[in-house]
């Protein structure tokens, strides 16, 4: 570990690995969605490809995207970010870039057992018993890297992107080994009903514990250093930051509504899912209210821009999820689309865009220089809101489809012709995001290594 | 609130580990692993169908879990805890882009299965499930599962469907005389058979008769209704010729029963959860029309005309 290298300027090698990591596996992940999307259209298509079949495709695409796009994304930026609020230097580049190593190594663990039908088939915790040892083990390596850079800081404040970025990392590291029932390598399960239970407290807190701490980080820190003005408010950091641990946490139930769990617990689950209304209104105050009357300086930067579209992305999820914890519209928006297109607001409207903001915010920063292409940053920007609003349109409208006429009696086979076309417009605009990480991925590596551009000061 | 590295770390991890306690632990302690009045421990072969089912993801599209405000497959019985005792795993799923699966065993017999598998569009044209050939002599397995999906009620249908699936096979192994009067005569309510169709011939009328067809008995009974279609190869006894049946007797209300209730034992399943009134009578007009080249539509005994009657 260097501990003397306090005169060189920082690498960034970790922070660079994570963007690298983030731009390539969101080309793999969103591929993965758009072949499970057209299989959904032309199941023949791959007829007999076993380790591609729709039931292996979906896993992987969701995984990767979590784990493989978003997190990593979310992560680049934390190491960027963390040692200059903390007037000080990362920890360990060394231990970073080992950890970015390690990380990829997971993630092609991930695509290969699940392609190869090795699944524990749970929902967000699929990955066998070694894999999930990886995504520990690279989980600590960041903690540690974390914790240390914090104890060697020489601001003695600590920001709030500070207990955003410890936070989600500790707790999804203590959520993940529970959720994923590490101490059953064999099953990686509980039996019956409580395996349901703790199946969707963990599935609902990677979200809750991982992706909204990390974006909420990043969007405090892009968000006062693009507006060139200070955070609107403590106290609301304060509020936002223990009510999501606190409200977050209770209503993973809420997945389980229509299942024979215990009453007193779906009580909880509805009540605190309407309460998610407290820490979401707390952080885009915060931030709404930092931005306001500076939204030229968002425009100005690319980064910036994407990170403030995902507070927006946040906000319209978030109030969406606390109405559809209500059971009476539970009733039509269960077991179908609308629900897939809920999951698409959140993590590629939300926390991908914020991922993507945050890496864009970075890169000329890290590199000292500008941006390859702030244009195919911007045309992946419109891209993406393009897609993430269409994918929305097109999903809820086929949620309704189907949850209505299935309310009304009609079977799950009467309704597959009525939402085949809007399977079509959803695969089409998978190729659009598809195609917007594939130029992704070229303007981050151009940027890194193949950059024309001048020097920064 | 000042917040030091210790408020983070350890005041959220607290927090953490009290509602862990509440909303996982408790439940977990308090759960009743009572099972329920049909549940069974399931065989070592329905164990490893569903390490199948597992491996190859059929729970992102198979819900198995009733609930009161369903209809459809499997919506005879609301699910309860006591369903789930052994489940490890449990497997209820989140999405419904096939049936439920809770109360799958016995509503077909194991041939349905088998075509079904092989390419799921053989026995329902319009259905999106991957094929699952590959699969190979893990099918056999895999349907073992399946047939057990419901335990107890599943093992009253399964007896049901291998009790006539021997009367069908024996009636369709006496020959084609012997099979249509079982078909036809034995097995269909003396009211249903004196039935003409009561909606009449009308090009609009067949015209819907043959996207039905297409949309639900074309991967069986084939283009010209001869029984060739590619679900075929798969099922026995085959699926029926409607070519033979002219002069035959057959009435619409013959036509209507089988399409309601299906032939238990083989693998014509019972369309009165997915068809309308209107739709069975129209089907069965069309290969009455097309197939057999003979219908009944609108003769006597009928009664008065309906007002919307061309």
């Amino acid at each position: 570990m260097t501990t003397n290298a306090t005169s060189a300027p920082p690498t960034y090698m970790t922070a660079k690995g994570f963007c690298l990591t983030a731009g390539f596996w969101m080309t793999v992940a969103t591929f993965m969605g758009l072949l499970g999307a057209t299989e959904l259209i032309a199941p023949d298509l791959t007829e007999n490809i076993g380790w591609i079949v729709f039931g292996r495709v979906r896993p992987i695409h969701v995984n990767l995207v979590l784990f493989g796009f978003v997190t990593p994304g979310l992560l680049a930026a934390a190491f960027y970010y963390l040692p200059r609020i903390l007037r000080t230097e990362l920890f360990s580049e060394m231990l970073g870039v080992v950890t970015v190593v390690l990380w990829n190594l997971t993630l092609v663990g991930v695509v290969v057992t699940l392609a190869a039908g090795y699944t524990q088939g749970r929902e967000y915790a699929e990955m066998i018993w070694p894999v999930d040892m990886g995504v520990v083990l690279i989980f600590s390596l960041v903690l540690v890297n974390f914790l240390m850079t914090v104890i060697r800081r020489k601001e003695p404040m600590l920001y709030v992107s500070v207990w955003y970025a410890c936070a989600g990392i500790v707790l999804t590291a203590a959520t993940f080994s529970l959720g994923n029932v590490i101490w059953r390598p064999d099953t990686g399960a509980l039996v019956g009903i409580p395996d349901a239970i703790l199946l969707w407290f963990y599935g609902h807190n990677v979200f809750g514990l991982l992706l909204t701490p990390l974006s909420a980080g990043v969007a405090y820190y892009v968000i006062p250093r693009a507006c060139k003005a200070p955070l609107y408010s403590h106290t609301l950091s304060l509020l936002g930051f223990w009510s999501l641990l606190v409200v977050y946490t209770h209503i993973g139930t809420h997945h389980l509504l229509q299942v024979p769990v215990p009453t007193w617990l779906k009580v909880i689950s509805i009540v605190d899912s309407v309460a998610m209304v407290i820490p979401v209104m707390a952080f885009l105050i915060n931030i709404w209210y930092t931005a306001k009357g500076k939204l030229g300086e968002i425009h100005n930067d690319i980064g910036a821009k994407f990170v403030f579209t995902g507070t927006i992305m946040y906000f319209f999820v978030s109030i969406q999820g606390s109405i559809m914890a209500l059971p009476q519209v539970q009733r039509i928006t269960h077991f179908n689309n609308w629900v897939v297109a809920h999951a698409h607001v959140g993590v590629l409207g939300f926390a991908g865009m914020i991922s993507l903001g945050g890496m864009y915010y970075i890169l000329p920063r890290i590199t000292n220089k500008p941006l390859f292409s702030r244009f195919l940053a911007d045309f992946q920007y419109w891209m993406i809101l393009i897609g993430v609003v269409g994918f929305t349109v097109v999903l809820t409208i086929a949620g309704l489809i189907q949850g209505n006429a299935w309310y009304n009696g009609e079977t799950i086979y009467r309704v597959l012709p009525e939402i085949h076309m809007y399977y079509i417009t959803r695969a089409s605009i998978g190729l659009l995001i598809f195609s917007s990480a594939v130029l992704g991925l070229y303007n981050i590596i151009r940027t890194l290594y193949f950059n024309p551009g001048e020097k920064l000061s | 609130m000042k917040m030091t590295p210790v408020a983070v770390v350890v005041g959220s991890l607290l927090i953490l580990g009290a509602i862990v306690f509440m909303v996982v632990y408790v439940p977990y302690a308090t759960y009743d692993e009572t099972p329920s009045e049909i549940f069974r421990e399931r065989t070592a072969e329905e164990a490893a169908g569903r390490k199948l089912y597992i491996a190859n993801g059929c729970v992102y599209c198979h819900s198995q879990s009733i609930r009161t405000i369903d209809w459809g497959m499997g919506a005879e019985r609301i699910a309860q805890a006591g369903d789930y005792v052994q489940d490890q795993p449990i497997l209820l799923g989140s999405q419904r882009t096939g049936v439920d699966l809770s109360q799958e065993g016995g509503e077909h017999p194991d041939d349905w299965h088998m075509a079904h598998f092989v390419n799921p569009r053989y026995t329902r044209p319009l259905s999106i499930m991957p094929a699952f050939a590959y699969l190979g002599d893990d099918l056999e397995t895999l349907t073992r599962y399946v047939q057990g999906l419901g335990f107890k009620q599943a093992d009253r249908r399964m007896a049901r469907q291998r009790f006539w699936k021997k009367e069908a096979v024996a009636a369709y192994e006496k020959g084609v005389e012997a099979n249509a009067e079982w078909l036809n005569v034995t097995i269909v309510p003396e009211g249903w058979r004196d039935i003409p169709n009561p909606y009449p011939t009308t090009e609009a009328g067949l015209a819907r008769g043959r996207k039905i067809y297409q949309d639900f008995c074309i991967g069986c009974h084939g283009p010209v209704g001869d029984g060739m279609g590619p679900a075929q190869p798969w099922i026995y006894p085959p699926p029926y010729n409607f070519t033979i049946l002219k002069n035959r007797k057959i009435s619409g209300g013959i036509l209507y029963y089988h399409l309601m209730n299906g032939i238990t034992g083989t693998a014509m399943p019972y369309f009165k959860r997915e068809l309308e009134s209107q739709k069975i009578w129209e089907v069965g007009n069309f290969v009455a029309v097309y197939f057999i080249n003979q219908s009944d539509a609108n003769t006597a005994p009928r009664g008065i005309d309906s007002a919307w009657e061309p």
